[in-house]
């Protein structure tokens, strides 16, 4: 309600050339989004809120790191990431499907992965 | 000619005081490179109601005098706000001679072209092209706050249409 009448006192203000062009800002900027999406090419273990090891998502291979519980297993295949086999009550981090985005939590295991672009990383630095 | 340079000085005041009345609120400047811009307001209406002269005038001294007060002559974030300043003052001239949009139109391309005279600073001062992907959320930035102060600077001329101030 509040909404559509914030909308409705805005559009108030615009005239049709004005809504035109918000209209195509809004889709440059979803061009430019599409268009210099990349995806993640490396993946950062961490146990202990420590970064244990950086993972080359380009090769394919099997890494184990030990956690909190005893040895979690990672596979790499086709650029992406899944934990294979580790210790604990729930399996949360194990049923995770493959991936290069997001966040993968081992809470009993204190293993955090994310991922990172590294050509993307010096805008954030 | 007197009464013009008067009411210039009172315009280039009160865009300085919007300035800095805006970098007194954090919650306007969470994000670095993006802000409000309520001095625009000012620029706007200049452009309108006098000459793009004008509006260089009021916007290169506001520059001057906030880089003065706040963040240091000659620091980087006073070119960032001097090739903005001047790219939008420009845009929104060209804007409102060429097409058919509304103050709130005219505001937001002006807001957009200070966003990418920023981007293009950025890009020759750290030498470094990567800062392109940072535009996305520059653009929306640039939409949201053109609107507000697009807005706000209809209101104030159609006040001023209604009522001799000076």
């Amino acid at each position: 309600m509040l909404i559509k009448y914030t909308i409705q006192k805005v559009l108030t203000y615009m005239n049709k050339y004005d809504i035109r062009l918000i209209g195509i800002v809004l889709v440059i900027i979803l061009l430019i989004l599409f268009f210099t999406r990349k995806d993640n090419n490396y993946a950062n273990v961490y146990y202990n809120d420590k970064l244990i090891l950086k993972i080359d998502l380009s090769i394919d291979k099997e890494y184990s790191v030990n956690g909190y519980n005893g040895i979690v297993k990672l596979k790499v295949k086709d650029n992406k990431i899944k934990v294979m086999e580790e210790t604990s009550k729930m399996h949360i981090c194990s049923k995770v499907d493959w991936t290069n985005s997001g966040v993968i939590v081992c809470l009993p295991n204190k293993i955090v992965i994310n991922f990172s672009n590294d050509e993307l990383d010096t805008v954030s630095g | 000619m007197n009464k013009k340079i008067a009411k210039i000085a009172m315009l280039l005041s009160i865009s300085v005081v919007l300035a800095l009345i805006e970098s007194f609120i954090p919650l306007f400047n969470m994000i670095p490179g993006i802000k409000l811009g309520l001095a625009n307001i000012v620029v706007v209406f200049v452009i309108y109601d006098l000459s793009i002269k004008d509006a260089l005038y009021v916007s290169i001294l506001r520059v001057i005098l906030i880089g003065i007060l706040r963040t240091g002559l000659f620091s980087i974030s006073f070119f960032f706000s001097l090739i903005g300043a001047l790219l939008s003052v420009v845009t929104m001239y060209l804007v409102n001679k060429i097409t058919k949009l509304s103050v709130v139109g005219v505001s937001i391309c002006g807001a957009i072209a200070h966003s990418i005279g920023q981007i293009i600073v950025a890009i020759i001062f750290l030498s470094n092209v990567n800062i392109v992907y940072y535009l996305p959320i520059l653009l929306i930035s640039s939409v949201v706050t053109g609107l507000i102060v697009g807005m706000a600077a209809k209101r104030l001329l159609e006040y001023y249409d209604n009522k001799s101030i000076y």
